[in-house]
């Protein structure tokens, strides 16, 4: 409990340490923010346009995909909200050696490594996110109860863990390759997945790859499915499941790459 | 030309030192490919023609895209030279009769030639997927149109990377305005979906701008969406906004050395 406390407040305080550089370049964040946004409207505009050439895609209506496009969103808002920057950078200070840096700092060095910026603009479009799942709800006629809303925002959660565990494993690839630049576009690559109904994967390989191997599916689709269809036990289960897997993935590479971490010289 | 030649081999060396970058990078590049063909395929479930096209002819179009930006795309040529002009590397081309812009373009064309071959590898690896969906038209006009339309894309993603690597000299921070700009270059550029799949009226509105010129316009040439009075005409538009952003990188460069301080020994 007191690891956790201590954890609780070395968070916190690069909360506030995020706040006031975020507040010192305004401007930036105002750009930041505009990106973002940006990067939403098109994902809703392709959606738009695929949907005035047909009704249904693998079974689900327009507003059906918007809400599961709005969950993608949202999970992926909170990752660059909490932790892209800090993970982002650690290819680079990798190899620059400033990776040497949270070594020396009083914490777990992924902890200290991925925890040490917030974005705010990241952070203020998962408003816009949300606002997404909301409007499509609403448009679907659903009522969700109190426990459909916990249930949602557990999953979401669950989202968030595996989407760190995935870009972890990517930018640690830089402990062994010259330069990590450009690995993170593998994992955008990756996590399109997330915007596509579980019904388009037929059974085979793909399905086998991407729903339960990588569970880049599963991640958006199974709190989409609360919202729409309840609790499901399967869906539920899997996802904490895959969670739990994907983070021990996660922090077994990255230590296994620190292993081989020499400073300026790696 | 001499020393833009030997810009262009040390390019193509440093460029080989990160050659597993770029063989991971269009390896992953791959998932792409499958994530189009089971998203199109289940958008196509049920639906022989999607705005007068069928399955075949959209994964053909999206597999001649992905090819293309391996070897026409601009990736972080921005960032690189907003790097030297912030880490003030520029200096030493300043001092020396070489040109910016030439020097820069040299670079660019050996990290295409590596990134495109190894392209080529990604898509050796997929064909065997893919080859029972690829329609190509057999047409002889779009080979010899394509190849140019290809070269001026290569030119126009060039020099708006250029343009946005320069504004370097007035900002310190130039990635949001990158990404920002990719953001309206993937869309209108074709890479989401096919351009034609838009209303009509805003198609015509979005075939005069550069970015239709990004991506889409040579791919829909190669892969037989657009006709051959279309293409020639979308040609001569094409090398007009080429040299319109050629220019434009050229003010802006000059503009910005106005602003710019070299300091140090």
């Amino acid at each position: 409990m007191t690891n956790l406390s201590r954890y609780l407040r070395i968070w916190l305080a690069s909360t506030r340490y995020s706040l006031v550089r975020t507040m010192m370049f305004r401007g930036d964040l105002f750009i930041w923010a505009l990106v973002e946004l940006f990067w939403i409207s098109v994902n809703v505009l392709m959606i738009e346009v695929v949907y005035s050439h047909t009704s249904t895609v693998a079974g689900w209506s327009k507003y059906e995909m918007l809400l599961l496009a709005g969950t993608s969103m949202l999970i992926q808002r909170f990752l660059m909200g909490f932790f892209w920057s800090g993970i982002f950078e650690m290819g680079r200070n990798v190899r620059s050696g400033a990776f040497d840096f949270f070594l020396a700092q009083p914490g777990d060095p992924l902890f200290m490594a991925s925890t040490r910026k917030l974005e705010m603009d990241g952070l203020l479009n998962s408003f816009v996110a949300a606002g997404l799942v909301v409007y499509s709800a609403r448009r679907l006629g659903l009522h969700p109860g109190p426990s459909d809303l916990a249930l949602y925002a557990c999953m979401v959660a669950c989202g968030v863990v595996i989407h760190y565990s995935a870009l972890v494993m990517s930018m640690s690839l830089s402990f062994w390759i010259t330069s990590s630049q450009g690995v993170e576009g593998s994992y955008f690559t990756l996590m399109e997945f997330s915007r596509i109904p579980r019904e388009a994967f037929s059974k085979g390989l793909a399905s086998a790859l991407f729903v339960w191997v990588l569970p880049v599916v599963v991640v958006s689709n199974a709190p989409a499915r609360v919202m729409l269809h309840g609790f499901e036990p399967s869906w539920a289960l899997g996802l904490c499941a895959a969670t739990l897997v994907w983070f021990a993935l996660a922090v077994a590479v990255f230590r296994s790459g620190l292993r081989r971490y020499t400073s300026a010289s790696s | 030309m001499l020393k833009y030649r030997h810009a262009f081999v040390v390019g193509l060396q440093s460029n080989l030192v990160y050659r597993w970058n770029f063989a991971a990078r269009s390896l992953f590049s791959i998932f792409h490919l499958v994530f189009i063909f089971i998203f199109w395929g289940a958008i196509y479930a049920g639906n022989a023609s999607i705005g007068g096209y069928g399955f075949a002819q959209t994964l053909t179009y999206f597999v001649a895209l992905f090819v293309l930006q391996f070897f026409i795309g601009a990736f972080n040529e921005d960032y690189q030279i907003s790097e030297d002009i912030r880490n003030g590397l520029i200096n030493q081309f300043l001092l020396k009769p070489i040109n910016y812009f030439a020097y820069r373009l040299s670079v660019f064309a050996s990290a295409r030639v590596v990134s495109g071959a190894l392209g080529l590898v990604a898509l050796g690896v997929a064909l065997p997927f893919f080859r029972g969906y690829l329609v190509l038209p057999h047409d002889g006009w779009r080979i010899a149109l394509g190849i140019p339309a290809m070269a001026l894309t290569a030119l126009i993603q060039f020099s708006i990377a250029y343009c946005f690597g320069m504004l370097a000299f007035w900002f310190l921070e130039i990635q949001g305005f990158v990404i920002l700009s990719m953001a309206v270059e993937t869309v209108l550029g074709g890479q989401f979906f096919p351009l034609d799949l838009l209303p009509p009226a805003v198609f015509r509105a979005v075939s005069y701008l550069p970015f239709y010129y990004q991506a889409y316009f040579p791919t829909a040439i190669l892969t037989g969406r657009i006709g051959l009075a279309a293409a020639a005409r979308g040609l001569a538009v094409q090398a007009l906004w080429a040299a319109v952003l050629v220019c434009v990188a050229e003010a802006v460069w000059l503009r910005g050395l106005r602003r710019h301080t070299a300091a140090g020994g």
